[in-house]
């Protein structure tokens, strides 16, 4: 890690009482969380659920209306750049600089975080062929499909081996073997003492990566914990995550309700 | 498919192609700039952004249009004075050339989105055949351009029938002014195809780069073209009409064969029957080459246009490799070559490359025409190129587009953001003061202390780039829709930044008669507002 830990025992990223309003919309009310050394926190939920909004004011690219973060011990609204310093961040759709090729952007990336040159080269060259960016890696990113730039973002948010990974549907547009590459880097990073909070809609994907995961619901989390004590929350032993989320979130009437009618109406 | 239908349909494509002109990756230039607000940052205003780039879109080309139809107009108030036949062959000409150049420079603005071919994309889901996609993608591609070239038309014609009473040379100019919109529209779609297939290709190969550059050469000449045109055509033609006096010569014949010369010829000699006989035919010959050549120009448009609404728009290229190797720099220089890049590559911000040249060639024609160097003239020069390099904190902060939001998640802080622009907009600046000391090695002055003004606003500039950067980076994030009054206030306070120390070097002399105390007032009111500046930096 290229940045040291306030502790090992100290939660990497920790929220208390994360409040966010957007107008008279409430995106997030009272989150507390905390993600230690070595954990894959996954958060889920469903559309509009508050994951994003959650994901952004940690990076500190939103401030909360009320309560605070706290990024390996850095507040990111009071000391931005160490907090900043220390994420690799992946958003749901990756918004780079369309007119810069990944090298470039890259190149741009690893100047801002200081990396240096031969190490970024290293780490650069090791995840480019690994993603298989050769064939775009000079053509602006504008003319990219989204799983691409989706790598680019994987790269960039890669490449200074921050303790904290922050990944917002990270596997989006990706194919199987990037999707499969991406998932067992998330894994090596907690093993190597690093934490992930991983946003993602595929329950299998968070099934398998995830060590810990909580559920929110209207900006609130309703569930955490590994998916034996999701499971027991619900009163079962067995049963998907997906089952368990529709269950925690009171979906699964509604979608037998919607299917029910929609069977009635499309395909009589 | 109806054709009031397909006009009606060719609404959505054409919306696509102004969003992303305006508020995607090409940024907001023009008077889009002034009404950008940024990106809400509690999300909400997606709906009041997009709202926005449309209301912004119709104001751009009514204002556009209205710039258009004074401006080829111009030529021909000198004719209300007393008309002759070479009067009106030079206004005819420089009003073709003004509204050729305008017509084109605004339709590059738009049409690099449109030959990206994606903005069809959303109609090919629909159960249409080929010809109503055709018919479609055409008339969206003509209401990027229609106000303006039907008002530049209507101006045009009106004004020649109202001064040569002939409805032979009324119809005859309707030819030229079609014609001339055809001609501006072929360039502007080849440009665009151009420049887009050059973008696309990438790859890091020094011809690549190079072939870049000259495409920004290209568009920046392009808008220094219509530069020179609007500032100054009273330099123009009374040269024109010097030459045009005597056909005899080889240079006047060039001229006769040359459009638009050759159309202002044809028509004012419809007129008036002064010129040769043999100039009048050749005009007339040239002009019929001329029509067909339009005739061609226009098959080629429409050919391109169905290209694209077919989906063969320009696709990127590919290249294998397996060189991964980056290139780090400094923070400082990291931001700065960004920042180089993302501006120069982008359409609507890559002519402010341009501006050093312009700045040069502007201050060098405002002080030919004077024997002595004086005073006056170097603080009507400092401040023409200062009020141009002002524009570039904002064209770069347009190119940002939204990348800035991953930016914003990068250890880089406001201080860094606003140093970088500041060194590049202050650099435009720098031929300015270069070409005053050019001009003080060639021509007697009033004071030689005088020509340390130039440089001393060096100071004056970085300070206001520095004011006008915190300002619109201020503004960003808070929500509201930015009027285009505000914005233009915010640029409105650079200018007076640069201004003060000129204005203060004015009042001084006035008072005291004395160009060392003009100039220590320079340097005490350019180090204390570059002191200001700096602290303000300091602590953003």
């Amino acid at each position: 890690m290229d940045k040291t830990f306030p502790s090992p025992n100290m939660p990497l990223i920790e929220t208390s009482g994360l409040s966010k309003q957007f107008g008279s919309v409430q995106a997030l009310a009272d989150l507390n969380l905390q993600v230690m050394p070595g954990e894959i926190y996954g958060l889920l939920g469903p559309n509009g659920a508050g994951k994003t909004t959650s994901i952004k004011i940690i990076t500190g690219l939103i401030e909360p209306t009320s309560g605070w973060v706290k990024v390996a011990g850095f507040d990111p609204v009071k000391n931005p750049i160490e907090a900043k310093s220390r994420i690799g961040y992946v958003a749901e759709n990756p918004i780079l600089y369309e007119s810069l090729s990944p090298r470039e952007f890259l190149e741009f990336v690893a100047s801002m975080r200081r990396i240096d040159q031969s190490m970024a080269n290293q780490r650069v060259t090791q995840l480019a062929d690994a993603f298989d960016m050769g064939q775009y890696f000079d053509s602006p990113i504008a003319t990219l499909s989204m799983g691409m730039k989706q790598k680019v973002a994987l790269v960039a948010s890669l490449v200074h081996q921050p303790p904290i990974l922050l990944l917002d549907e990270p596997l989006n547009g990706l194919d199987a073997k990037s999707s499969r590459i991406a998932k067992d880097l998330v894994s090596l990073h907690a093993k190597r003492g690093g934490a992930v909070l991983f946003s993602t809609h595929i329950m299998e994907v968070a099934e398998h990566v995830c060590t810990r995961i909580g559920i929110i619901h209207k900006g609130e989390v309703i569930a955490e914990g590994t998916l034996d004590q999701l499971r027991s929350k619900t009163g079962g032993k067995s049963g998907t995550l997906e089952e368990v989320l529709l269950k925690l979130t009171n979906e699964e009437t509604q979608v037998a309700d919607a299917t029910r009618m929609l069977g009635e109406a499309i395909f009589r | 498919m109806k054709l009031t239908e397909a006009w009606r349909l060719s609404r959505i494509p054409y919306r696509e192609v102004v969003y992303r002109s305006l508020a995607e990756e090409k940024g907001r230039m023009w008077w889009g700039a002034f009404g950008r607000g940024h990106f809400d940052k509690e999300g909400k205003s997606d709906f009041e952004l997009t709202d926005r780039v449309f209301r912004i879109a119709k104001f751009d080309k009514l204002i556009v249009a209205m710039f258009c139809v004074i401006s080829s107009a111009m030529p021909f108030t000198s004719l209300f004075y007393g008309s002759t036949v070479i009067g009106l062959t030079s206004s005819i000409s420089l009003s073709l050339s003004v509204t050729f150049g305008f017509t084109a420079l605004y339709a590059i603005q738009t049409l690099s989105s449109f030959v990206s071919a994606e903005s069809s994309a959303l109609l090919f889901t629909l159960p249409l055949s080929k010809d109503d996609f055709s018919k479609i993608t055409l008339f969206s591609f003509i209401r990027s351009v229609d106000y303006m070239v039907v008002g530049a038309i209507v101006s045009q014609v009106i004004l020649v029938a109202y001064l040569t009473m002939s409805p032979l040379a009324t119809l005859l100019m309707f030819v030229a002014s079609v014609m001339n919109a055809v001609f501006a529209v072929t360039v502007a779609l080849w440009f665009s195809r151009l420049f887009y297939r050059n973008l696309t290709r990438g790859g890091r190969s020094k011809s690549g780069t190079v072939l870049r550059l000259v495409f920004i050469i290209m568009w920046g000449s392009l808008l220094l073209g219509v530069g020179l045109l609007l500032s100054i055509p009273w330099y123009i033609v009374p040269r024109l009409e010097a030459a045009l006096l005597s056909f005899s010569q080889l240079s006047s014949l060039f001229l006769i064969i040359i459009y638009p010369f050759s159309a202002g010829i044809a028509i004012a000699n419809l007129v008036y029957h002064t010129a040769e006989f043999s100039a009048v035919l050749t005009a007339s010959v040239a002009m019929i080459g001329y029509v067909m050549l339009s005739g061609v120009a226009g098959k080629w448009c429409l050919e391109t246009v169905k290209r694209v609404s077919q989906g063969a728009g320009i696709k990127a290229s590919r290249v294998a490799n397996q060189d991964f190797s980056i290139r780090t720099r400094n923070p400082f220089f990291g931001y700065v070559m960004k920042d180089l890049k993302i501006s120069s590559r982008n359409p609507a911000t890559a002519f402010f490359f341009a501006l050093p040249v312009l700045e040069t060639l502007i201050v060098s024609l405002l002080t030919t025409n004077y024997q002595m160097l004086r005073v006056s003239a170097i603080l009507v020069a400092t401040t023409t190129g200062g009020v141009f390099s002002l524009l570039m904190p904002l064209a770069l902060l347009n190119a940002e587009g939204p990348g800035l939001e991953y930016t914003k998640t990068l250890p880089v802080n406001a201080k860094r953001i606003m140093t970088s622009k500041t060194l590049i907009s202050t650099a435009a600046y720098i031929p300015v003061p270069l070409t005053m000391l050019a001009m003080s090695s060639m021509k007697q002055m009033t004071s030689t202390l005088a020509i340390l003004i130039p440089f001393l606003t060096i100071l004056a500039i970085a300070s206001a780039s520095i004011f006008e950067i915190k300002l619109f980076l201020g503004s960003a994030g808070n929500g509201k829709i930015a009027a285009v009054a505000r914005d233009a206030g915010k640029l409105a306070v650079g200018v007076m930044t640069a201004l003060i120390p000129q204005i203060v070097y004015a009042a001084l002399y006035l008072i005291s008669f004395d160009h060392v105390t003009a100039i220590l007032g320079v340097s005490g009111a350019a180090i204390t507002e570059l002191a200001i500046a700096l602290y303000l930096l300091k602590h953003s």
